[in-house]
């Protein structure tokens, strides 16, 4: 795991690590907390997508918490679209919401993979989301926790979640993600 | 004042509070009330006791149904305060905001609780209204208020009651029927009836398919006639009346997003240019023929985005320019020095395209054009050598016609040997 930390600066194809990177990185390696090179920014600009899985339901936030579900007309306004950054891996993005102000983050808990928001800080590799088109639809796999997809609950309103079993008949990982028209 | 506190929880309460503040004999008859409260110290414990309860707020999603129809409402706090303390046991209280009045009323029949949820059956139009939900237990008390709007199930009530869904044009579409959950629990063996503009879609309708036992609707071959009001129904049966669940679908047909990835025509991968005068690199994207792009061009200095790396704005990105050479569509972004500097020389420049889910980049530096160019040094020193050349080749041509008249010469000289 730790070999994987070293690669958000190797994906920025900058190959000349600077030694404030360094620093970063050794301190990552000690304190997985610890944040970025003060210096780094993204390149990249923002694209906004639509999401919807494949029951039609869509990401809103519910106390602080990314939850999918069904609004009507009057609460479309809720709805969080996508920000997506791509990264120049092929198919590798972060994903974020709220204007790019909340990103989706992969963080293991026990056993379990789990998604969270982070407020960027920088961009980290944990926070790289690999996507695999699937016909009209795409699914999302963590890159740092491969076999962990974003899914959503098939019944009700339910939070926005990571499963690595992606066949389950309860969550749903398969999602329409088009550019916002 | 602390009655009024504890009544200004809501916003109409608030109001009336301040409409008691304006009245001179409400003030009065709200301090009699305090003072008869302040000599009975038991009474208003308890009363505080009830009432310390933590509002959590306006649920931020209003419910929208449809007159003469069943509605459950469910405690939107409840989900989060299960998880954090699953094992408590909890009990699920509902009351009017406007009216204060508990519900279940003991007038109103239409009205009950079951698993915490508030079921109204039929909902009526002055059901209408805000509607407080208090989870307690002995350490722990906390409510939160949800809107509910019962509407006329007619055309106007359309734009509020709608879910929007999404399908794709030439693709399987695929519509659900949404909210039910509450009404197909533990149920199989589910019919939901789906309608188009209030026209059945019956199971012999080839371009549709609603899988039966499901809350789904497929549409085969999705085309842009496929766009607008549907409405799903589910029969739902209570002390043997029959009532019917509706909901509405505003559903919208989106372009197949087929994108060619684009390609980065231009710049070269070095670019040459003399120190203080005007740049212009110009980014050249092709982004396929005949199509609409969703491609974004911009440039990076440094693997940062041109106007966080030059506040300065001595480097600047020039206005984007999409424009079709032969029915060809080109993206063109033009990166601009006012003037070129030697930090320039040390700078990677990156042109990057995206569009949807493609990232494309290319790279380019600026190199200085020498004062010693080769081309100049060389131009006098092949005049030379061609200056040469060619008075060797006049010697050479003079002297060959010569050659035998020398020899002529030499052989006489040596007769004269």
């Amino acid at each position: 795991m730790a070999v994987s930390f070293a690669l958000p600066w190797s994906q920025d194809g900058n190959l000349k690590v600077p030694l404030s990177y360094l620093i970063s990185l050794i301190l990552l390696l000690f304190h997985s907390e610890a944040a970025c090179g003060p210096t780094q920014r993204r390149p990249y600009k923002m694209q906004t997508f639509r999401i919807w899985d494949v029951n039609q339901k869509v990401f809103y936030l519910s106390n602080n918490q990314l939850v999918a579900g069904y609004l009507q007309a009057a609460n479309a306004k809720l709805e969080e679209k996508m920000n997506v950054e791509l990264t120049e891996s092929r198919g590798g993005m972060f994903l974020g919401i709220h204007e790019g102000k909340l990103w989706l983050a992969c963080v293991k808990s026990g056993d379990k993979i789990t998604l969270q928001l982070e407020v960027r800080t920088c961009f980290r590799y944990w926070t790289t989301i690999k996507t695999q088109q699937n016909g009209p639809t795409t699914s999302f796999e963590s890159a740092a926790y491969p076999g962990w997809f974003l899914c959503t609950e098939s019944e009700g309103d339910g939070p926005v979640s990571l499963t690595n079993k992606p066949g389950n008949a309860t969550k749903v990982t398969q999602f329409y993600f088009h550019v916002e028209q | 004042m602390q009655s009024c506190r504890l009544l200004g929880a809501g916003p109409q309460l608030s109001t009336f509070c301040v409409l008691q503040k304006l009245s001179g004999t409400m003030f009065i008859l709200c301090m009699v009330i305090m003072g008869a409260s302040a000599f009975t110290v038991q009474p208003e414990q308890h009363t505080v006791a009830a009432r310390n309860c933590q509002f959590r707020g306006k649920h931020f999603k209003k419910y929208y149904r449809v007159e003469g129809e069943p509605v459950v409402l469910r405690c939107p706090q409840a989900r989060s305060w299960l998880q954090t303390s699953a094992s408590s046991h909890f009990n699920t209280t509902w009351h009017k905001n406007d009216s204060g009045r508990m519900v279940p009323g003991e007038e109103e029949k239409r009205l009950w609780v079951q698993d915490g949820a508030l079921w109204i059956l039929p909902a009526l139009q002055r059901d209408s209204g805000a509607y407080v939900c208090t989870v307690r237990n002995a350490s722990y008390c906390d409510e939160m208020s949800i809107e509910l709007s019962v509407l006329e199930n007619t055309e106007a009530s359309l734009p509020f009651t709608s879910y929007l869904q999404i399908v794709t044009l030439s693709t399987l579409g695929l519509l659900s029927c949404p909210e039910l959950s509450e009404f197909t629990r533990n149920k199989t063996g589910l019919n939901v009836q789906w309608y188009k503009d209030s026209v059945l879609l019956d199971q012999d309708n080839r371009k549709f398919l609603s899988l039966r036992g499901t809350t789904r609707l497929f549409i085969y071959n999705v085309s842009v006639e496929d766009a607008g009001y549907y409405s799903c129904g589910l029969p739902f049966s209570h002390n043997g009346t029959r009532y019917n669940i509706t909901r509405n679908i505003k559903v919208r047909v989106n372009q197949k997003e087929e994108e060619p990835i684009p390609v980065i025509v231009s710049p070269h991968q070095t670019i040459l240019a003399s120190l203080g005068s005007r740049l212009t690199i110009p980014c050249k994207v092709f982004l396929g023929v005949g199509i609409k792009s969703t491609s974004t061009v911009w440039w990076t200095a440094n693997d940062t985005i041109i106007d966080s790396a030059y506040p300065g704005g001595r480097v600047t990105e020039g206005l984007e320019k999409e424009y079709s050479e032969n029915n060809e569509n080109y993206i063109e972004v033009p990166l601009v020095f006012d003037p070129v500097i030697k930090e320039d020389l040390k700078t990677d420049f990156k042109c990057i395209v995206t569009n949807r889910m493609s990232l494309q980049t290319l790279r380019t530096t600026v190199k200085e054009a020498s004062t010693f160019s080769w081309g100049i040094a060389l131009a006098p020193l092949s005049l030379v050598f061609l200056v040469l050349g060619g008075i060797y080749m006049y010697r050479w041509c003079k002297h060959r016609p010569e050659k035998g008249y020398s020899l002529t010469t030499v052989k006489t000289d040596h007769e004269d040997f």
